[in-house]
């Protein structure tokens, strides 16, 4: 494969890229650029459009074909799982811009850096979706995490997003530390006699399918690998950056962080996993116990939460649990358990982004003048000073909860479809218990907006009310219950796993 | 004679030493030297390994290694001192607004 094809495999990849240095480039050198911040606004939802046209046609060559081809010496590998991947977080990344703007401009926080920032981490997060080798994935980890450190610490003269960057600096770092560890020791672990290791998740899986039984060191590795993602991926017992990072972050990023990281931490997982499924039995029983810890933890504690954003980060958490569920259920040797499997992953991934940027964007919505909105006590008799937002919030609390006609309900019954086709029975009925839990506190808010007089009856004026919020708000709302009522229609999704590498 | 046992034990020492400087130091600057350690005994595990193999691989993600450690130090440092202008301390006992 020559340099030229090697490239435009990750052509997607590379607009982001482009536009985030254009965008970073022109907000230090321009005067008149910096002066507008319009123009960095509008070119970088201009580059995420690109980019998301290019995976899209790359998408339907793929669907086509049904090829899957592997890029730079077999280091990247796009198949429609990537491409997926690809198309969920540019929308991700579509819609934190467009809830961006005014809201960082009512905190004077308005600088091009940010727009930059968001698209860098895109770019990682895709890059983790392609990885095909520990090594890229490492650097896509990091690529993904080093911006959002910068991110969560964008309102840099305000204690609580100080803190919030420095705890997610500091657990994040810590977590690299053990990803770089465990990758070294799978690189040490899968030698045999005559190959040296390797850390190519293609060359990895044919090693472990040869060689059933895995060395100490390459189960060392292994556990290491999944305590670093599992991080990343803020799951249980190694959440606990999670509610202050989404707390102290502004909200427009955390509801970025929320969607964005955890589509990049899920796609790499599954690869993992994937690339791992041949020693299922050696692992597999770790995951579903992260699995079940996740959801409960996550469940349990935000219960008792009154912050929204916690509670909102508490509940990103137990969502984290229901995909580990479907990760759980594609590491079968089960071709057709897995296949639905990644499907179900893939529509979840997409209705849990939409959702939690809906939700996010409601409170970016009310949120006043310099103030977040912060508690639930806040959202008090909304349902009469603001329908909209009330009916807009309804809607994704109904969604995350899991009750039909929305995308949530429809992502939950796929995974937990899934989760009985791999014979996961025990599994897919502790996750339907768990979110029987996760529907109160989701109907608490509800119970708050539409059943609680207001302390102030008259109609409040908010000072963030713009076309891009609305239209966030507005577009996510849409997805979510056309895509509930017809989940066909995004059978694309569904097909995610028609042509990944590795068959279990 | 020291063979790739002695530096892949060593590795594991030094990750140690680092995990547990992290979890008992109380100042941000350490924390991070401590998390420079753990990355640093991975890149050592993996030059040891590249040696042992014959291969150029594993010197080559050390590169990769340093290049996002590096990368990671400035905007750590860019952190502390943001810390260090609003709350004149960096001790993480006094960084907490947030609980649980």
């Amino acid at each position: 494969m020559n340099y030229a094809a090697n490239l435009m495999s990750i052509m997607p990849v590379l607009i982001v890229l482009a536009t985030g240095m254009i965008v970073l480039l022109g907000d230090a050198c321009s005067a008149q650029w910096r002066a507008r911040r319009w123009y960095t606004w509008g070119f970088s939802l201009f580059g995420v459009l690109m980019a998301l046209v290019q995976a899209g046609n790359q998408l339907q060559t793929q669907m086509a074909t049904t090829f899957s081809e592997t890029a730079f010496a077999g280091s990247i590998v796009t198949d429609s799982f990537t491409l997926t991947c690809y198309v969920i977080l540019l929308i991700t990344a579509l819609l934190a811009i467009l809830l961006a703007m005014t809201y960082l401009e009512n905190r004077n926080l308005n600088l091009g850096e940010y727009y930059a920032l968001v698209l860098f981490s895109t770019a990682g997060g895709m890059l983790m979706a392609c990885s095909n080798d520990l090594i890229v994935l490492f650097v896509s980890v990091e690529i993904l995490s080093v911006a959002l450190y910068v991110l969560s610490g964008f309102a840099r003269t305000e204690e609580k997003s100080e803190e919030a960057a420095l705890k997610y600096f500091l657990l994040g770092a810590f977590a690299s530390g053990f990803l770089l560890y465990g990758i070294a020791l799978v690189y040490g672990g899968s030698a045999t006699a005559n190959h040296a290791g390797t850390t190519n998740l293609a060359d990895l899986n044919l090693y472990l399918i040869n060689d059933g039984r895995p060395s100490v060191l390459l189960m060392c590795g292994i556990a290491l690998l999944f305590v670093g993602l599992a991080f990343k991926a803020a799951l249980v017992p190694f959440h606990m950056w999670t509610p202050d990072v989404y707390e102290g972050a502004p909200t427009s990023v955390t509801a970025y962080m929320a969607a964005g990281a955890k589509i990049g931490a899920f796609a790499a997982l599954m690869r993992v996993c994937s690339a791992l499924a041949p020693i299922g039995e050696y692992w597999l029983p770790a995951v579903q116990t992260l699995a079940v810890l996740t959801m409960f933890g996550g469940n349990i504690l935000a219960v008792v939460q009154d912050n929204v954003k916690r509670m909102l980060a508490y509940s990103s958490i137990a969502h984290a649990g229901y995909l580990l569920v479907a990760v759980s259920a594609a590491s079968v040797r089960n071709e057709q358990a897995h296949n639905a499997a990644m499907g179900a992953m893939a529509f979840y991934l997409m209705a849990y982004a939409v959702m939690t940027m809906g939700a996010f964007g409601v409170l970016i919505y009310l949120s006043r003048k310099g103030r977040d909105l912060q508690t639930i006590e806040d959202l008090r008799g909304l349902a009469r000073t603001d329908t909209f937002a009330a009916y807009a919030m309804l809607v994704f609390m109904l969604s995350l909860g899991g009750i039909p006609p929305t995308m949530g309900f429809m992502g939950k019954w796929f995974i937990f479809s899934a989760t009985l086709q791999a014979g996961q029975v025990w599994l897919a009925i502790v996750m339907a218990l768990a979110s029987i839990i996760s529907i109160y506190y989701y109907l608490k808010i509800v119970w708050m907006m539409c059943f609680q007089e207001p302390e102030r009856p008259e109609v409040v004026e908010h000072a963030v009310a713009s076309g891009g919020v609305r239209a966030t708000i507005v577009l996510s709302l849409a997805t979510m219950l056309v895509f509930g009522i017809l989940p066909g229609a995004l059978g694309i999704l569904l097909n995610a796993a028609e042509t990944t590498v590795f068959r279990p | 004679m020291i063979t790739t046992e002695h530096y892949l034990v060593l590795s594991a020492i030094l990750f140690t030493v680092g995990t547990i400087g992290v979890l008992v130091k109380r100042n941000p600057i350490v924390i991070f030297m401590c998390i420079e350690l753990m990355l640093n005994a991975a890149n050592l595990t993996l030059v040891a390994l590249g040696r042992h193999f014959g291969q150029v691989n594993g010197q080559m993600y050390v590169i990769f290694a340093l290049a996002v450690a590096a990368a990671e130090v400035s905007v750590g440092l860019g952190i502390i001192v943001a810390i260090f202008r609003t709350k004149e301390t960096i001790n993480i006992d006094e960084v907490n607004l947030m609980k649980f």
